[in-house]
């Protein structure tokens, strides 16, 4: 038993990339087929007008129409007539996986360095705060039109960043010269951007025409443009633009892991930071670093969420930043696969809404089946992670500089 | 070998696509009714026992009477309110999307231009546009009503169910959702209630800062009760009020409830629930709907709802009403149709 436990360990533990990749399609499927079966069966304690008759139970719910709308509704249905490619479902999801590339980089640039970033969500939440109370008072002295757009826009995201990246390295500094443990700080630094946002919003910044708790709308020039022809309608909430940006930044990003000298500095202290010390990293700089840099990402995503997505900053912010936790999980915490769990943890998000529209399927069986996905597709990767651990793979080989991980560019 | 396999596949896919294209279509949809409609709720969500179960039963009842289905979405926060109204009005299968709760407001003021076509409707806000259609409630005056009875009781030497007044403190009790002109205006009217019932009487308030807090609100009610010497709290907080109930069984005072009969929907607590201050949000749900089954939509109007529309009342307890003195409930009803004449000028404001 116990050799057999160690042979499917090893057998993970070495998958190529392309194996990998097969595995969690391999794994997708499987959820799919129990997340399938859950709904049909869950229909059966449903009441409906219109459902399936078998053997004197009503079953109400339909996986195939479930599962249809959660993946083609997320691209807008492309099999049914009058697609375009520039819809509102597709839209949607690539806001949502824009928005997540930011949140789970800014997670897995922790991560890397061998820190607990739980904190992305309250990196973001003042990081949008400072971008909407930057542009909209910077609007007032900056001329409108394009150079309005040239000058708010960086300026907005850079306040973002600068601000999520103060609130990142307050726990790191906590951390290095305290010795205060990162994933606590974190989590409370969290409650603590909530309260403040909401009393700094209320005290000044309330947008005075709204029952809402919400700031001023930036000006329409400030929100983040479209592109012509090819782009999305501007009421979609979504552009290309930003993806590009998220997509840039994904790469820099795994550059930076892969191929500069702070990259490399950063992954040892998070494998091996005795060996990082060694070497002669300063382990108090770089863990004040690793975490102003994932601050500043997190910041980011929220100076992205209120030029693109709403055009103003609103309190309750979607949690964001924890759906980053997971999609840096999911993609093992390497900067490209982020891409790739967003883009997934998109289609759940944009394919949810689709079924809320398109079925009867309450939204808590529809959060199962998103969780089903992610957790089974997520499995794969985690076992092989702990794999990693317990038997390193090819031991018999020698040892490598980047610590056996086999490096960013084969991922 | 290697052929017979890729055979297989192709003929697993082939299946599979059409036993796709096949189910899609199959049971699980809406249905081929007439009409349908798009629910979205407030932040409370279903399962309030007050406001967004009023306007789901309107829509049920609607169901009942014509041929119709209706799809709701529940979001979580403000934010997600423009992508919900989004969601149903780009579809284009829905004749009326009802949007549940004045937070809407924003949201449908962008969305509403945005499909012209679109037939919105919302509850507790005036949205200017001609494909809406806003029902607004006279808040004031019905909290007004229940402000004069608890007012009356407070001094008397009053027990009935689970609870019982403190006649030698004359002070009564408000808890509210969040502070928003709307809620306040419960306020004001309770206020002014229990004032013209009662000059010397205190009013203590308290805001909990949601509608589905539970334990925010049986939190403050108790300290109401415990610390305040409060025997009558009257809440306008959604789901948050339940916790009001639970404080008031707990010390064995009174509550009063809102937006629908409470004593009926949570029969738990009908032995505390003196009353409630009911909101017709269901009567507007229904009406708004009958108009679109009878193509007599009118956008661009804004319904007021008050006392002598009936869109509010005060409605007393299933189980306690019975106990009230008859005298008091005169005075009660003597005060309703002053306001309806005008004779006494309810404060919408604090």
């Amino acid at each position: 038993m116990r050799d057999r436990l160690a042979e499917v360990l090893d057998r993970l533990v070495g998958a190529s990339a392309l194996e990998r990749v097969l595995i969690s399609v391999a794994a997708l499927f499987a959820a799919v087929l129990v997340g399938g079966v859950l709904v049909f069966v869950s229909g059966g304690f449903a009441t409906c007008r219109t459902g399936l008759d078998l053997a004197g139970w009503t079953f109400c719910y339909n996986p195939m129409q479930v599962y249809y709308e959660l993946f083609l509704g997320a691209l807008g249905h492309p099999l049914e007539g009058g697609w375009q490619l520039t819809n509102f479902g597709l839209a949607t999801t690539l806001q949502r996986t824009t928005l997540l590339i930011f949140a789970g980089l800014s997670v897995a640039v922790a991560f890397r360095a061998g820190l607990l970033n739980i904190g992305t969500q309250g990196q973001l939440v003042v990081g949008g705060l400072a971008t909407a109370v930057t542009v909209v008072y910077a609007a007032a002295i900056v001329p409108g039109g394009f150079i309005g757009t040239v000058v708010l826009i960086p300026l907005g995201v850079f306040a973002g960043a600068v601000v999520g990246g103060f609130y990142g390295a307050i726990p790191g500094v906590l951390k290095a010269y305290g010795d205060a443990n990162e994933v606590i700080t974190t989590i409370m630094l969290n409650f603590v951007a909530t309260g403040v946002t909401a009393t700094i919003l209320s005290w000044q910044f309330q947008d005075p025409n709204s029952n809402n708790p919400q700031t001023r709308p930036v000006p329409e020039y400030a929100e983040i443009p479209n592109l012509p022809l090819i782009g999305f309608s501007g009421r979609m909430d979504f552009s290309l633009l930003a993806l590009a940006f998220a997509v840039a930044l994904m790469i820099g990003i795994a550059w930076l892991f892969a191929r500069t000298s702070f990259g490399y500095e950063l992954r040892t202290s998070g494998l091996q930071p005795e060996a990082a010390a060694y070497g002669g990293v300063d382990e108090r700089r770089m863990t004040v670093a690793s975490m102003t840099l994932s601050g500043a990402l997190g910041g980011i995503g929220g100076a992205f969420w209120v030029l693109m997505v709403h055009g103003r900053w609103l309190e309750n912010v979607p949690s964001l930043g924890f759906d980053g936790i997971a999609v840096s999980v999911l993609a093992g915490n390497s900067p490209v696969g982020v891409g790739a769990a967003a883009f997934l943890f998109g289609v759940l998000q944009s394919g949810s809404r689709s079924i809320g529209t398109g079925t009867d399927v309450p939204p808590e069986l529809v959060g199962i089946l998103s969780g089903l996905i992610i957790l089974f597709v997520a499995m794969p990767e985690f076992f092989r992670m702990l794999g990693l651990r317990f038997r390193p793979a090819g031991t018999s080989q020698p040892a490598r500089a980047d610590g056996g991980e086999g490096g960013d560019v084969d991922e | 070998m290697v052929r017979d396999r890729r055979r297989f596949l192709q003929g697993t896919a082939a299946a599979g696509l059409a036993g796709i294209a096949g189910c899609v279509g199959g049971f699980g949809d809406e249905g081929s009714s007439d009409v349908r409609v798009g629910m979205v709720y407030a932040t409370g969500g279903l399962g309030d026992d007050s406001f967004n179960d009023m306007a789901r039963q309107g829509v049920v009842n609607a169901r009942e009477d014509f041929d119709l289905s209706f799809n709701e979405t529940e979001p979580g926060s403000a934010s997600e309110f423009d992508g919900a109204q989004r969601d149903f009005a780009e579809s284009g299968d829905y004749d009326l999307i009802t949007c549940v709760g004045f937070a809407q407001a924003d949201a449908l003021s962008g969305n509403a231009p945005e499909y012209p076509e679109q037939n919105f409707m919302i509850i507790d806000s005036v949205v200017e546009e001609d494909n809406v259609r806003s029902y607004v409630f006279g808040e004031p005056e019905g909290s007004f009503q229940v402000g004069h009875l608890a007012g009356l009781l407070t001094d008397q030497e009053f027990a009935a169910g689970a609870g019982e007044t403190n006649p030698d403190e004359s002070v009564v009790g408000f808890v509210g959702g969040v502070e928003s002109p709307l809620i306040e205006s419960f306020q004001a009217g309770f206020e002014a209630g229990v004032e013209y019932a009662n000059e010397d009487a205190e009013v203590v308030s308290s805001y909990v800062g949601g509608f589905n807090d539970t334990a925010g609100g049986q939190s403050a009610a108790r300290a109401m009760y415990q610390d305040q010497n409060a025997d009558i709290v009257f809440h306008a907080a959604g789901r948050t009020g339940i916790g009001v109930f639970q404080a008031a069984q707990d010390e064995g005072r009174f509550a009063i409830g809102v937006d629908d009969d409470q004593s009926v929907s949570n029969p738990d607590f009908a032995d505390v629930i003196l009353a409630s201050m009911v909101k017709r949000v269901d009567t507007a749900v229904y009406s708004a709907i009958e108009s679109v089954v009878n193509d007599n939509f009118a956008g661009g109007e804004t319904e007021t709802l008050g006392l002598e529309e009936e869109g509010v009342a005060n409605v007393y307890g299933d189980e306690l009403g019975d106990e009230i003195p008859q005298d008091v409930k005169d005075q009660v009803a003597e005060s309703r149709q002053a306001i309806i004449d005008g004779e006494i000028d309810v404060p919408s404001e604090l």
